[in-house]
């Protein structure tokens, strides 16, 4: 079978961990080139990129800290210097900080909404001239944080919420470039990330409250995040696809009866 | 001024400590600096002096003095 995203350059920021790392391993088994970018951890997005080239497709790295717009420009110049055009962004990256509502000062404020919703906003208005004509794929990456609450989830709860609204409003105003944008939105997801709220102790067990038996993995994430640039998803805008395994849906998820883990 | 003087302007900026107290054996903890802190003042050196300091190497920093000797290193590879 031909590999269907063949001759198609994909751009994930935040690859060189967690999901970003699965959507680019997932889009590189598609046949897609992988541009990985990181911020401050090299070394895990040297090995993403070799990870990517053993698929048999060509994967470059550039550092960027999206949170800051002069270098999201030299990310895209980047993109357009080695490859000339993109067909996918993944804005994937994000950066929190956790604090309680009374605790959380501007400064922190501002890191996190920079990196996690500014950076969609200047992302895809880089990208348009990229993408514009090549039925080019956006798709943000969000959390059930923007819905629900959890402890000293605040910042990123609701940047997370502005980037949801952000993607309905792009689907919309991109459609004359041809572009689709949706978002898909996760539960707690077995990442390092993770690891920092579980051992701050605001996250146990996850397995034993996800209605289907098991945590959600980067690589159920990057599922979605393939479909959504397909083509078969082509109608789809504007949406914000959950991925779960049935937590939100389910208000007292401990007494359902377990699916297959 | 040094890099030494360099870094320790900087670092007092982002974390708003007084430059006379941050010496060679502090500590970020001491400094009561928190990880949003620390990662500024990291990204705000690199900008500077145009270098790299992954989070694998700033892990491995003690004090204060070896966050300065790593960048004095990195600043001479760079000529």
């Amino acid at each position: 079978m031909v590999n269907p995203l063949q001759g198609k350059v994909a751009l994930i920021t935040g690859s060189g961990r967690g999901i970003g790392k699965a959507t680019a391993l997932r889009l590189a088994s598609d046949g897609c080139d992988i541009v990985v970018n990181f911020f401050r951890r090299r070394d895990a997005a040297e090995q993403t990129a070799e990870e990517i080239r053993a698929l048999g497709v060509r994967a470059e790295v550039v550092k960027a800290n999206v949170g800051d717009p002069a270098k999201i420009e030299e990310m895209f110049q980047f993109v357009g210097e080695k490859f000339g055009y993109l067909d996918i962004f993944i804005s994937n990256a994000a950066s929190g900080v956790g604090r309680p509502v009374f605790d959380i000062d501007a400064k922190a404020w501002d890191w996190t909404m920079n990196i996690n919703a500014r950076a969609l906003l200047l992302g895809a208005q880089q990208a348009r001239p990229l993408m514009t004509g090549r039925g080019g794929k956006i798709v943000s990456i969000s959390s059930l944080g923007s819905q629900f609450v959890w402890p000293t989830y605040t910042a990123v709860g609701v940047s997370k919420a502005a980037l949801e609204a952000l993607t309905r409003y792009l689907s919309i105003e991109m459609i004359p470039d041809g572009v689709s944008v949706n978002a898909v939105s996760a539960s707690a997801v077995n990442t390092e990330a993770l690891q920092f709220y579980i051992k701050e102790g605001y996250v146990k067990d996850m397995n034993a409250t996800t209605p289907v038996g098991r945590m959600v993995t980067p690589e159920d994430v990057a599922e979605a995040v393939a479909f959504l640039c397909s083509e078969q998803a082509y109608m789809i805008r504007g949406q914000t696809i959950i991925v779960d395994g049935g937590t939100s849906v389910s208000l007292y998820p401990p007494v359902i009866e377990k699916g297959e883990a | 001024m040094t890099v030494e003087e360099e870094v320790k302007q900087i670092v007092s900026r982002i974390v708003h400590v007084e430059e006379s107290t941050i010496t060679r054996e502090g500590t970020f903890k001491e400094m009561k600096a928190d990880s949003l802190d620390i990662v500024q003042a990291l990204v705000a050196v690199e900008e500077k002096y145009d270098i790299e300091i992954p989070d694998e190497e700033a892990q491995k920093f003690t004090n204060f003095g070896d966050f300065v000797d790593f960048v004095v290193a990195e600043t001479a590879k760079k000529g």
